[in-house]
């Protein structure tokens, strides 16, 4: 999880290395453990240190999850060569690996040879098993290749074993959602959130799920979770306040016959509206007009 | 940090005196045959000061205190980690390759 500290400090050190200024494995080593996809510049840094003989050998033994590292992201930029040359020089000094051997069948992925990926991970299954991450693998080898029911399949298989694995029921999760199978991704996300309750944007991301498939009791839900995902950041979150501006004007258009009278809604739509508003006018005062307008359609429009 | 510790040495000792006046005190009492009714004055003060400088080391030498919020700036999450485990490779960046010559020397 990237914390806003962490996020900064990613940032500064990305146009520290950027502009030349040092620290390179610094970097690298944030990126590793924040898991953060930035494949061209792990190539271009990764490679700088990798070619100077001082500086790889001041890393110690700390150079082979670097040859690994550069290997992944040379093969998410297509720098297939590169990522050989890694491998070769990873399966010199570790002949038996499986860790190795899985970055070769990832290889061939990248190079589209599926028929061959996909045996080579089965033989690594025969090893062992139960193997995560090659179980993974396997999922993201049906998706590269379109067949994504077949991906949702193997997903749902591999979640029965391994339950706790919230990465894998996110993946779950984005894929429903990329399929509009709002009603299952809604259960991956309920999933997330008892696994890990205090992570807000799980929160945020079910009770967009939520306003999505609409109806009443949903927005009502939807409007608690974004309420709930308020509550976590801190009002930061300017999507979460967006979605309560939403579902209170949706519910106001849903309940207008009944006259029920919904104080509670419409004084947290404001609510919302106002720290929306002080959010715009501290951080972008030009979009300001936009938003005022936005939120009086919303106002106005039951 | 030094003077931290230096001054959790010196509240640990003036409590440590503290203990020694009262051994002594008790030992006078019993020598002019009076009734136990209180420490000393002095005693209690050193018991407090002691107190005071002790617990001002144990907050201060150990580091400093994280944050339990959940919205505070070191705890709040503002991105999820990309799923590196699922990551597939037939993206745009096959049309896009790394403008980038540079090889493994070995």
């Amino acid at each position: 999880m990237v914390t806003k500290t962490e996020e900064t400090e990613l940032i500064s050190l990305e146009n520290q290395v950027d502009n030349g200024g040092g620290g390179a494995w610094e970097y690298l080593c944030l990126v590793r453990k924040l898991k953060v996809r930035r494949s061209e510049k792990v190539v271009k840094h990764g490679l700088s240190i990798l070619n100077d003989a001082k500086k790889r050998s001041s890393l110690g033994p700390d150079d082979w999850t670097l040859y690994e590292q550069v290997a992944v992201a040379a093969m998410d930029c297509q720098s297939l060569g590169v990522a050989k040359d890694c491998i070769k020089v990873l399966q010199k000094r570790f002949p038996e690996s499986k860790r190795v051997g899985r970055l070769e069948a990832m290889l061939l992925e990248a190079k589209g040879s599926w028929q061959e990926a996909e045996e080579a991970y089965a033989s690594l299954l025969e090893d062992n098993s139960l193997d995560q991450v090659i179980h993974k693998r396997k999922v993201a080898l049906a998706k590269a290749q379109g067949n994504i029911s077949g991906a949702i399949e193997s997903l749902n298989k591999y979640l029965e074993i391994f339950m706790a694995d919230h990465e894998a029921w996110r993946e779950l999760a984005e894929i429903y959602v990329s399929l509009q199978m709002y009603k299952q991704a809604a259960f991956c996300y309920e999933e997330l959130i008892l696994s890990q309750p205090t992570i807000p944007l799980y929160h945020l991301a079910y009770a967009d799920v939520l306003y999505t498939l609409g109806g009443l009791e949903n927005l009502q839900n939807a409007k608690k979770y974004y309420a709930s995902a308020i509550d976590l950041t801190g009002g930061k979150n300017t999507r979460a306040l967006f979605g309560i501006c939403l579902c209170s004007s949706a519910i106001a258009q849903l309940t207008k016959g009944k006259n029920r009278e919904d104080k509670e809604g419409s004084q947290l739509q404001s609510l919302a509206a106002i720290a929306l508003e002080k959010d715009y006018k501290q951080r972008a005062p030009g979009n300001l007009p936009l938003l005022t307008s936005a939120l009086r359609s919303l106002t106005l429009s039951p | 940090m030094g003077i931290g510790v230096v001054v959790g040495v010196l509240g640990v000792l003036i409590l440590f005196h503290a203990a020694y006046s009262t051994i002594q005190y008790r030992g006078l009492l019993k020598i002019m045959e009076e009734e136990f009714s209180g420490p000393p004055m002095n005693v209690v003060l050193e018991l407090l000061l002691g107190l005071v400088l002790s617990m001002w080391a144990g907050l201060t030498v150990p580091g400093n205190f994280l944050s339990i919020h959940p919205d505070s700036e070191e705890n709040r999450i503002v991105s999820l980690p990309a799923n590196l485990d699922f990551m597939i490779f037939n993206h745009r960046g096959r049309v896009f390759p790394l403008e980038m010559n540079v090889k493994l020397k070995n």
